[in-house]
C-alpha cells in the first residue's frame, strides 16, 4: 500500500503542469537546506569551544542545559514558520478499501522525513561526543542526546497538530512569542531563571535513563494525539466552521477610482478575506511589522554614524512583506476562476493591474504602520521610506514576473483537512534572491560614498520604477495574455 | 443491505437531511430523485462516511460505517471527479485500483471486458490522462471503477448527465445485467425521470432534506414523479 502511495505522488508531481517550476524550487530548496545544515554542523562542531571561550562556566554541560529551553521555544517558533502540514488528496482514495489509520500513519512517518528532525542532532551531536562523553560517559552522552531529540521530535508532533488544529491563527503564536519574550525577559532581569528551572531535567538524563524514558513515552503520546485529531477529522468537511466577519468585509471606495483594475483590486481584497488561507498572508504582514523589533532593539547594530547593512533587509521585510508573499503565487490565488477573466473584455489586464494596486496599497499601509519605527532614530525612517519605494518601483515587478513562469494552480475552496497548504518554508526561501537586488545596488554605493548615498539610489530606483510603471506593468501583463493558454489550461487540468 | 436510522444532517442551523428511517435489501435497484440542494448528494456522502452525520447512523450488512471500515471492500461508488486520480492515465488508474483491491491481472480484464461497449474505444490504451478526458468519458472511467472489485453495492451520483445517448443505453443495459447476475444492490440519483423509472425497483423522492414519498410500484412510479415535478 505504501509503496502505491508513493508512486502515486511520484507521478503527480512528475505529471503537474507546473513541475519545471516545482523542480527549481526543489533543486533551489535542496542547496540551501544543504548549506544551512552544513552551517549548523560546523555551529555544532565549535559549540564547546564557543561555550569555553565566552563564558568559560564551571560545566559546560550544566551552562548548555540551563539554555537548551531557549533552543525548544525558538524551535517553536521556527517549526510554525518552516514546518510544513501533510497534504494529501484525501477524496481520491475515501470511497476505497484502504484503511484510514493506513492513510493519515503513511502521512504522519512521510512529515517526519525532513531536515528538521535531524537539526539538533547535527547541533548537539558533536557536543555530546566531544564534550558529554569525556566528563561523563559516552553512555550519559547518549541519554542525553536522545533526550535533545526525543524533546525535539515531540515539538514536531505537537506542531503538526497545532498547525492543523488552529489552522495557522495568528494569535496563538503570538501568545508564544510573547511567551518567549516573557521567559527572555524575565531571565535578563533575573526575576525567574526559566532556563535554570528547566535545566535540571537535562541534566538528570546525565546520571540516569528515566528522562529519556520518560521523553519517549511523552513522543509516543504527542504522536498519537496528532493521530487521533486526523484520524477523526478524516473527512470531506471543512474542519472549522467559516468564521463570519470575512462576510462583510468593507468596499474601499477608493479602489473604484482607478476603473476596472481598482473594481479588480477590491475583488482580490474580498478573496483575501475570505479564504483562510490568503488571511494567513495578511497576519503575516502585521507578524513582520514586529520584526524590526528584533533588529533595531539589538545594540550589536547600533553604530555612531551610518546604517547597519541588515537594515535594508529589514526594510524591505517591513514594507514588502506582502508583495513577497502573496505576489509569488500571483495567479495561482485566482486559479479557480481564471476563466472568468479571460472571458471578460479586457479582464486579464484589468486582473493584472488590479493586483498591483492592491499591492501597492497594503505596502503603503505596511509603510504607515512601521512609522512608529523612527522611536528608534530617524535612520530607521529613511530606510523604511527608500526600501518602501524601491518595493513599489522594482521588487514589486520582479516578483510578478518570477510568478508568472509556470503558475501553479490552487483550490482555495478545499477546506478539508490535509488540503490547507499554510504557510512553509518555500514560501520564505524564494524570497531571498529577490532580497539580494537591493543590495547589490546599496552595497557598492554605501562603501564607495556613503551610507544614505546607498538610500538615496535605492529610493531614486524606486522612484524611476513608479514613473515607469505603465510601461513596466505592461510587460507582466503581456506576459500574461500571451500565455493564457497555456496558464488557463494548466488551471483547468489540475483542480 | 443498507440500513439508515435517524439520520439527521444540520449545517448551522439549517437541516439539510432528516431521514428517520429507510432500509434498502440486497440486489434492489434506489433510485433517488429530488431538485438541486435537496440532499442527494449528502446523503450519499455520509452512507460512505465522507461526511459526518449529525445524528443516526448508517449501516451496511450491520457495521456501522462511521465506526469500521470493512463495508468499503463491499461497496463500490462514483460521486464525482474527485474520487479520480486525475493525473493518471485509465489504464494506470485501473492498475492501482487492482493493487488497493487486490486482484489479479485476469480480475482486472474481465472486469473491464464488461465495459468495452460503454468505453467505445476512447479510454483504454490511449496515452491521456484522466484529467485532459471529456466529462463524459471521466464518468465512464469512474463508473467502471465504482463496480470493480465485485461490490455489493453500487452508489452513483448522476450516472447518466454528460453522457451521449447511445452511453446512456448501454449504462442502463450494464446496470441491470450486473443486478440480474451478481445480485448489486444499486442505489442512483439521477435528474433524468425516464432513466430512473425505467431500471429502478423502487424510488424515493427527496425535498429539502426529508424523504417525502417512496415510490415502489412500478406502473404508477412514472405519473406520481412527473405530477411532482409538473411536467405535463
Amino acid at each position: 500500500m505504501i509503496k502505491t502511495f508513493i508512486q502515486l505522488e511520484l507521478l503527480k508531481r512528475l505529471r503537474s503542469t507546473s513541475f519545471a517550476r516545482s523542480l527549481a524550487i526543489g533543486i533551489f530548496l535542496a542547496f540551501l537546506g544543504l548549506l544551512v545544515l552544513a552551517y549548523l554542523l560546523l555551529m555544532g562542531l565549535a559549540l564547546n569551544y564557543l561555550i569555553s571561550e565566552f563564558f568559560s562556566p564551571a560545566d559546560n554541560t550544566v551552562f548548555l542545559n540551563s539554555y537548551l529551553v531557549f533552543f525548544f521555544l525558538f524551535e517553536i517558533i521556527y517549526r510554525y514558520f518552516i514546518q510544513q502540514l501533510p497534504v494529501f488528496s484525501l477524496e481520491h482514495f475515501l470511497h476505497l478499501p484502504v484503511a484510514k489509520s493506513g492513510i493519515i500513519h503513511y502521512l504522519l512517518v512521510s512529515s517526519f522525513i525532513s531536515p528538521l528532525t535531524i537539526l539538533p542532532l547535527l547541533l548537539f551531536g558533536p557536543f555530546a561526543i566531544m564534550e558529554i562523553a569525556e566528563v561523563y560517559g559516552s553512555v550519559s552522552a547518549g541519554v542525553w542526546l536522545g533526550s535533545v531529540l526525543l524533546t525535539s521530535w515531540t515539538i514536531h508532533w505537537v506542531m503538526l497538530w497545532f498547525k492543523q488544529r488552529f489552522e495557522d491563527s495568528f494569535v496563538v503564536i503570538l501568545v508564544i512569542f510573547c511567551l518567549l519574550l516573557l521567559g527572555s525577559g524575565s531571565t535578563y532581569l533575573g526575576w525567574l531563571d526559566i532556563g535554570a528551572f528547566f535545566e535540571p531535567i537535562f541534566t538528570f538524563a546525565l546520571e540516569s535513563a528515566v528522562p529519556v524514558v520518560l521523553l519517549s513515552m511523552v513522543m509516543v503520546l504527542s504522536y498519537f494525539l496528532c493521530f487521533a485529531f486526523y484520524r477523526q477529522n478524516a473527512y470531506l468537511e471543512k474542519l472549522s466552521e467559516e468564521d463570519q466577519f470575512a462576510l462583510n468585509s468593507t468596499n474601499f471606495g477608493i479602489l473604484s477610482k482607478f476603473g476596472l483594475a481598482g473594481e479588480m483590486a477590491s475583488l482580490e481584497w474580498k478573496l483575501i478575506l475570505r479564504h483562510k488561507k490568503s488571511r494567513t498572508y495578511l497576519t503575516i504582514c502585521l507578524f513582520f511589522l514586529l520584526y524590526g523589533l528584533i533588529f533595531y532593539t539589538n545594540p550589536m547594530y547600533q553604530t555612531v554614524d551610518g546604517i547597519a547593512n541588515i537594515y535594508i533587509f529589514v526594510g524591505i521585510f517591513v514594507t514588502g512583506i506582502f508583495i513577497l508573499q502573496y505576489g509569488q503565487l500571483f495567479l495561482s490565488w485566482n486559479s479557480s476562476m481564471f476563466d472568468f477573466f479571460i472571458f471578460q473584455r479586457k479582464g486579464l489586464e484589468a486582473l493584472v493591474k488590479g493586483k498591483y494596486l492592491l499591492f501597492m496599497g497594503i505596502s503603503l499601509a505596511c509603510f504607515l504602520l512601521s512609522l512608529p519605527y523612527v522611536f528608534f532614530g530617524w535612520e530607521v525612517l529613511w530606510v523604511h521610506l527608500a526600501t518602501f519605494l524601491f518595493n513599489l518601483g522594482i521588487t514589486i515587478h520582479l516578483v510578478i514576473y518570477f510568478a508568472l513562469w509556470k503558475p501553479k494552480p490552487m483550490d482555495l475552496n478545499k477546506g478539508a483537512i490535509f488540503n490547507y497548504e499554510g504557510v512553509g518554508i518555500a514560501q520564505f526561501l524564494m524570497i531571498i534572491p529577490i532580497l539580494g537586488i537591493p543590495y547589490l545596488i546599496y552595497l557598492p554605493i554605501s562603501i564607495l560614498v556613503s551610507d544614505y548615498a546607498g538610500l538615496l539610489a535605492l529610493a531614486l530606483l524606486g522612484l524611476g520604477g513608479l514613473i515607469a510603471f505603465p510601461k513596466l506593468s505592461d510587460i507582466s501583463v503581456k506576459k500574461v495574455l500571451r500565455n493564457r493558454y497555456e496558464i488557463s489550461s494548466s488551471f483547468r487540468q489540475e483542480l | 443491505m443498507i440500513k439508515i436510522e435517524k439520520l439527521k444532517k444540520i449545517y448551522k442551523d439549517v437541516t439539510v437531511l432528516d431521514i428517520p428511517q429507510l432500509t434498502i435489501p440486497k440486489s434492489e435497484c434506489f433510485g433517488l430523485v429530488g431538485n438541486n440542494g435537496a440532499g442527494k448528494t449528502t446523503f450519499f456522502r455520509i452512507i460512505l462516511d465522507m461526511v459526518r452525520a449529525t445524528e443516526g447512523q448508517v449501516l451496511i450488512d450491520d457495521e456501522d460505517v462511521s465506526k469500521t471500515e470493512q463495508w468499503k471492500s463491499k461497496v463500490g461508488a462514483y460521486l464525482d471527479e474527485h474520487m479520480l486520480l486525475p493525473y493518471l492515465t485509465p489504464d494506470e488508474y485501473f492498475d492501482a485500483l487492482k493493487k488497493i483491491y487486490s486482484l489479479s491481472n485476469q480480475d482486472l480484464e474481465v472486469h473491464l471486458d464488461k465495459f468495452k461497449e460503454l468505453f467505445n474505444d476512447e479510454i483504454l490504451g490511449k496515452k491521456k490522462y484522466i484529467r485532459d478526458l471529456s466529462k463524459g468519458n471521466s464518468k465512464k472511467v469512474g463508473i467502471a471503477a465504482a463496480m470493480l472489485g465485485h461490490p455489493e453495492a453500487v452508489l452513483l451520483d448522476e450516472p447518466f448527465e454528460n453522457l451521449d445517448p447511445s452511453s446512456q443505453i448501454r449504462l442502463k443495459k450494464l446496470i441491470l445485467e450486473e443486478k440480474a447476475t451478481n445480485m448489486v444492490t444499486f442505489l442512483i440519483s439521477s435528474h433524468d425521470l425516464n432513466h430512473v423509472t425505467e431500471i429502478c425497483d423502487r424510488i424515493v423522492l427527496l425535498e429539502k432534506g426529508l424523504a417525502i414519498k417512496d415510490l415502489q410500484e412500478k406502473t404508477t412510479m412514472s405519473s406520481e414523479l412527473n405530477a411532482y415535478f409538473n411536467v405535463f
